[in-house]
């Protein structure tokens, strides 16, 4: 077992330089500085060396490299050229009202999937089928955007009923009710774009357990079908469905760019794209690093468990 | 429950036999014949203004689909933005895929080094959530059609890649190819003749889900201002003129028409896959189309 | 099943709570909302420079004067100004019942301390550029050793700046009052200026301005409260929430009731006016121009001063106009705004055949231009293109944003671009930045026939003499091309159901009349 945790941290750790080359990379090789964007504001020769040196621009790559990197292993993550202070302080003050979003919006995707996924493998042709299909399709099909917008135009515009923006209405928490209220439209959407992936993953592995053996046996005992896809093939099918939704982890946090953006969302996400649109470095470094790095972990973890429950993943992975 | 008949009919019988598969083959088939054939056909022109029939006008007989903020007829860009998004989508999809298999393959069969370098750098991508790499890299890059099918083809093959690996380290083991492996064969020949064929069939159902997945995450970059340039047009910028309240609730014919496109293009595809799916898979031939 | 029912339920419980607005209580809250976000609250340190911080600040801080839309002057820290040294210097007398957020009354020394000390060569603030029209600065605004640095307290309550130039109070508050802020330097005292801006002072800054500091996201929002001291009045609610949010839905946030009003002055697109007004927001419409159109050239890659011409002469600006603005503007040969003080006798018209003419002198070789534009201006773009083709001058859009834009200029990656600028009260608010020498975006070989117009317009003090010098400046601009002026665009404010007294059109001049703001009871 030790030799298995070993050998799986090993491997983490170019995966670790990896991400941290190509974050710093990518950033770094980006045409246009935030010095570019005081051009609007009519900036003279000298104000640009000076800005350049206080942003630290003017050293060579490698040298800003190796600074940033030796600064994230000691958890500091940089100064933010535009907001003047530690990107650590910016991403600690994100990641709650993130992990609120998503992880709502996920868990609600996952309470809505589970049922009707079963439903729609143990009842084909039927309206929860259909609906299934129906929110598949939704979900596939209509770009995340464009179901923030229809929401906001229909939801908060039209009928009124739920805010456009934030967290709170008045810009801090003064009841449970006001944070569900700003919460449901965005998390809805979040929600929905996870949905069909879920029902779709359900649906098959219930249909995958429906065929094996031991349903047809627990089927010949005489078990009711409710019970047969409840205590049987529902939790046959967990396992793939817990790793379907594990895996769309980093892809959640990611989709909520566009719902953070549109829905003034104090995320991480909102918080990624404005410093790409503001070529400020550090945050665009310090966010990438930090979720790919989340994600790293999160990995690593669940390896180590698998490795703990299956001891054919010990053995057989390189 | 359906239950198929276990004759030995190869994959091509069997996918016809599904309707739904067929029908979404055939509509996406009319589609990327409308998108290159119609414009030529009709004369359109996506880019020019028609000064004379106005900013935002409504559909009429001269502009089926009325005209843009900049007097271009609607149509005109919804077919030529078809183009663009659904060649987005199909080359994006084949570059993971050509990348993406003989990876995996390598990984899977040759082990040692390589599996664990490609792995690793598969490690690395499929570390960051999709549109983080892939806005920075287009907003790096510049957008443009071309980057953003580099970017999405290149990032796209870690799964695909995956899929084959996996495959590949269930299959390299096994008796025929340690019998082919025995015989001399080449390793080349090996993967190419024995290997390939037995690693593939995931691969194929799941390139249709790719091509959606990458009109979806251009229309995303579109929004975020990364996507296409102007003047050209893709699904995805057209839908984003909905980003303006007046347009999303009083010119409906303006975004609606890229949006069912994408929808329905989308839901081809993965019709395509489920297809692909039950006809390559044996295994899955016991569930219902 | 029993998912299902207990799902069900959650829905049943999810719609009251859909339904019940909060009620607002006993605090009045306006709800702010800005597409940008400010960067810092340090003033003096902000890397982007850009209105939106300066909108901010503007409420933290207090300002010398409040700049009108039209360049009329009300009376802000400063209850009165005059000239004085035979135009060399202006003394500003200062408002006696000024206090900071912490009680301590604001006096000239604050001003003169809060100048020396941003000005000390040690000093690292990013905009410190702003002083260095006072006298005893250099280019950069540094304060140079030995001289007598242009920012005195005459007394208690009278400040007194010096400057290089001939000066009147009117010219300097309408290039510079957004950007001079009174710093509370009495808890500043015994610190190194090396190290005064990273104080955390600046996190929850304590300034003297119409609100008071209680909350910031950086980035995302920032909450601020009502100074019941301020000397021009308190404001007419008790927290302003400013969130920072997509454009897309700013207003669909207004007409919902989600926002009380947005920057800048509820700014709205003509093509919006219906919507807006369906939606029940009364729109008003602005009359002093707030945006000035300009195509930026590459004098080195067109370098010929003709196709310099015949670039202008292609274009039908009245068209332009009415695409972007839809005829909320007015075409313009010349950077000067229309409404102040200074004009120009010089017009624009379209003539393709007259470019044509110009084309041939100046040996265009049918090369593509490349020109660069931000996505929201693709369109103008698209229809510049047009334009240009009908006198055979070919170009490709290039989209990008508006830091590459600026970049790409200077860089000579681009050979035109489309920018956008709030245009100001003074003749020379557009050209003097952009014919200097370390700004010298539009690759001009010789600067030197500008520079000199320049400085000697600055240095004119008589009404006449100087407009006869921007008569010539405006000539030369017009013989050369080496931008090519557009337009200027008047807006559309949708006007703040909840808020009243507002003045909407200083808005885009980076001041708000917060302290008259007063929410509607209800």
């Amino acid at each position: 077992m030790g030799r298995y945790i070993r050998r799986r941290l090993i491997t983490a750790i170019p995966v670790f330089f990896g991400i941290t080359l190509l974050v710093f990379l990518m950033v770094n090789l980006a045409p246009g500085t935030i010095v570019d964007l005081m051009g609007e504001g009519a900036s003279s020769g000298a104000d640009r060396a000076a800005l350049e040196q206080a942003l630290g621009l003017d050293r060579p790559l490698p040298v800003r490299y190796a600074g940033w990197l030796a600064g994230l292993l000691r958890g500091e993550l940089g100064q933010s050229f535009f907001y003047d202070r530690p990107v650590s302080r910016l991403i600690a003050q994100r990641v709650g009202p993130s992990l609120l979003l998503t992880g709502s919006g996920v868990a609600l995707a996952v309470v809505l999937a589970l049922p009707l996924g079963i439903l729609a493998a143990w009842k084909p042709r039927s309206l929860w089928e259909r609906l299934a299909s129906l929110l598949s399709l939704v979900s596939f099909g209509v770009p995340g955007f464009l179901l923030c917008l229809g929401g906001i135009a229909l939801f908060s515009v039209t009928l009124g009923w739920l805010p456009t923006h934030g967290m709170y209405t008045f810009g801090t928490f003064t009841s449970l009710a006001d944070l569900l209220r700003h919460l449901l439209l965005p998390a809805g959407v979040v929600c929905l774009s996870s949905l069909g992936e879920l029902v779709k993953q359900t649906r098959a592995a219930c249909l995958e357990a429906l065929g094996q053996d031991y349903i047809l046996t627990a089927r010949a005992k005489g078990l009711s079908e409710g019970a047969v896809m409840v205590r049987h093939a529902f939790r046959g099918s967990l396992v793939p469905v817990l790793t379907t939704i594990l895996s769309h982890i980093p892809h959640i946090l990611g989709g909520s760019v566009v719902v953070e953006q549109i829905f003034g969302w104090p995320g991480m996400g909102s918080l990624l794209f404005s410093g790409i649109s503001q070529r400020d470095y550090p945050v665009v470094m310090g966010v990438s690093v930090v979720t790919a790095l989340t994600v790293l972990l999160t990995n690593l973890l669940l390896d180590l468990v698998y490795g703990l429950a299956d001891p054919r993943v010990r053995y057989g992975k390189g | 429950m359906e239950v198929h008949a276990y004759l030995p009919r190869s994959p091509w019988v069997r996918f016809r036999a599904s309707r739904r598969a067929m029908l979404c083959l055939a509509v996406l088939g009319l589609e990327l014949l409308a998108v290159f054939l119609l414009p030529p056909l009709l004369g359109l022109e996506p880019n020019v203004s028609d000064l004379e029939a106005g900013f935002w006008a409504s559909p009429s007989p001269a502009h089926w689909l009325g005209t843009d903020g900049e007097g271009r007829d609607l149509l005109a860009r919804l077919l030529c933005g078809g183009q663009v998004s659904l060649l987005i989508g199909l080359s994006a999809a084949a570059i993971s895929t050509a990348l993406g298999v003989p990876l995996g393959l390598l990984a899977g069969y040759r082990r040692g080094l390589w599996e664990f370098w490609i792995m690793r750098l598969a490690d690395i991508v499929q570390s960051f959530p999709s549109i983080v790499l892939v806005l920075c890299l287009v907003a790096l890059t510049g957008p443009s059609a071309g980057n953003i099918v580099l970017v999405l083809g290149l990032l796209g093959w870690t799964g695909i890649a995956r899929l084959v690996y996996g495959n590949t380290l269930t299959v390299r083991d096994q008796e025929y190819i340690v019998a082919v492996r025995a015989l001399g064969a080449g390793r080349g020949l090996i993967l190419r003749r024995n290997v390939l064929p037995n690693v593939i069939s995931p691969v194929w159902c799941s390139i249709p889900l790719r091509a959606g997945r990458a009109i979806l995450s251009e229309s995303s970059l579109s929004f975020l201002g990364v996507g296409i340039r102007t003047p050209q047009a893709s699904w995805g910028s057209l839908i984003q003129a909905a980003a303006d309240l007046t347009v999303l609730t009083g010119r409906p014919w303006a975004w609606l028409p890229p949006a069912l496109c994408i929808v329905l293009t989308v839901f081809c595809l993965a019709g395509i896959g489920d297809g692909l799916r039950d006809a390559l898979d044996t295994r899955s031939r016991r569930l219902p189309a | 099943m029993k998912k299902l029912t207990v799902l069900l339920l959650c829905l049943v419980l999810a719609l009251p709570l859909a339904a019940c607005a909060p009620s607002r209580d006993a605090t009045a809250v306006v709800r702010y909302g800005l597409s940008n976000a400010w960067d810092t609250l340090m003033p003096y340190n902000s890397p982007s420079g850009s209105n939106y911080t300066r909108i901010v600040c503007d409420k933290l801080y207090d300002r010398l004067a409040y700049v009108h839309a039209d360049g009329t002057l009300d009376p802000r820290n400063a209850a009165a100004w005059e000239s004085a040294d035979g135009g060399m210097a202006v003394l500003f007398f200062l408002d006696e019942g000024a206090a900071f957020h912490d009680g301590t009354p604001v006096t000239a020394q604050h001003w003169a301390d809060t100048i020396a000390l941003m000005t000390d060569p040690d000093c690292p603030a990013l905009g410190r550029s702003v002083f260095n029209v006072l006298a005893g600065t250099d280019e950069a605004g540094a304060a140079l050793p030995g001289e007598a640095l242009g920012a005195e307290a005459v007394d208690t309550y009278t400040l007194k700046l010096t400057f290089k130039t001939p000066t009147t109070p009117e010219d300097f508050l309408l290039d510079r009052n957004r950007e001079f802020y009174v710093l509370p330097t009495h808890l500043l005292e015994g610190t190194d200026p090396a190290e005064v801006l990273e104080l955390p002072l600046w996190q929850a800054p304590v300034g003297s301005g119409p609100l008071t500091f209680v909350e910031e996201i950086p980035g995302s929002q920032l909450t601020l409260a009502a100074n019941p001291n301020y000397q021009l009045g308190r404001p007419g609610f008790d927290l302003l929430v400013i969130t920072v949010m997509d454009k897309s839905n700013l207003l669909p946030s207004l007409i919902a009731g989600d926002l009380d009003y947005y920057a800048f002055g509820g700014n709205l697109a003509a093509d919006d006016r219906q919507t807006a007004e369906a939606g029940g927001i009364t729109v008003l419409e602005g009359t002093v121009p707030n945006s000035f159109y300009e195509l930026m050239l590459n004098n080195e890659r067109i370098s010929s001063s003709a196709v310099r011409r015949a670039i202008d002469l292609a274009l039908d600006k009245q068209a332009l106009c009415l695409h972007t603005a839809q005829g909320l503007g007015e075409p313009t040969a010349t950077d000067l705004t229309p409404g102040t003080a200074y004009t120009s006798s010089l017009t624009w018209s379209r003539d393709v055949e007259g470019a044509m003419a110009l084309l041939e002198e100046g040996g265009y070789d049918g090369r593509t231009y490349s020109l660069a534009c931000t996505a929201n201006r693709s369109g103008l773009a698209a229809l510049m293109q047009q334009q240009l083709a009908q006198a055979g001058i070919t170009t490709t859009i290039e989209t990008v944003d508006s830091a590459a834009l600026f970049s790409g200029m200077a860089e000579g990656t681009y050979d035109m671009a489309i920018a956008s600028h709030t245009p100001g009260a003074l003749p020379l608010w557009f050209t003097e930045s952009r014919f200097s020498p370390g700004n010298n975006i539009f690759h001009v070989a010789d600067l030197t026939p500008y520079t000199g117009l320049i400085s000697q317009i600055k240095a004119a003090s008589d009404s006449g003499a100087r407009q006869a010098l921007v008569d010539e400046l405006q000539a030369l601009l017009a013989r050369e091309r080496p931008f090519l002026p557009l337009w200027f665009g008047r807006t559309l404010h949708a006007q703040s159901p909840t808020v009243d007294n507002i003045d909407y059109p200083s808005s885009s001049f980076s001041n708000e009349n917060v302290w008259e703001w007063t929410l509607q009871a209800g």
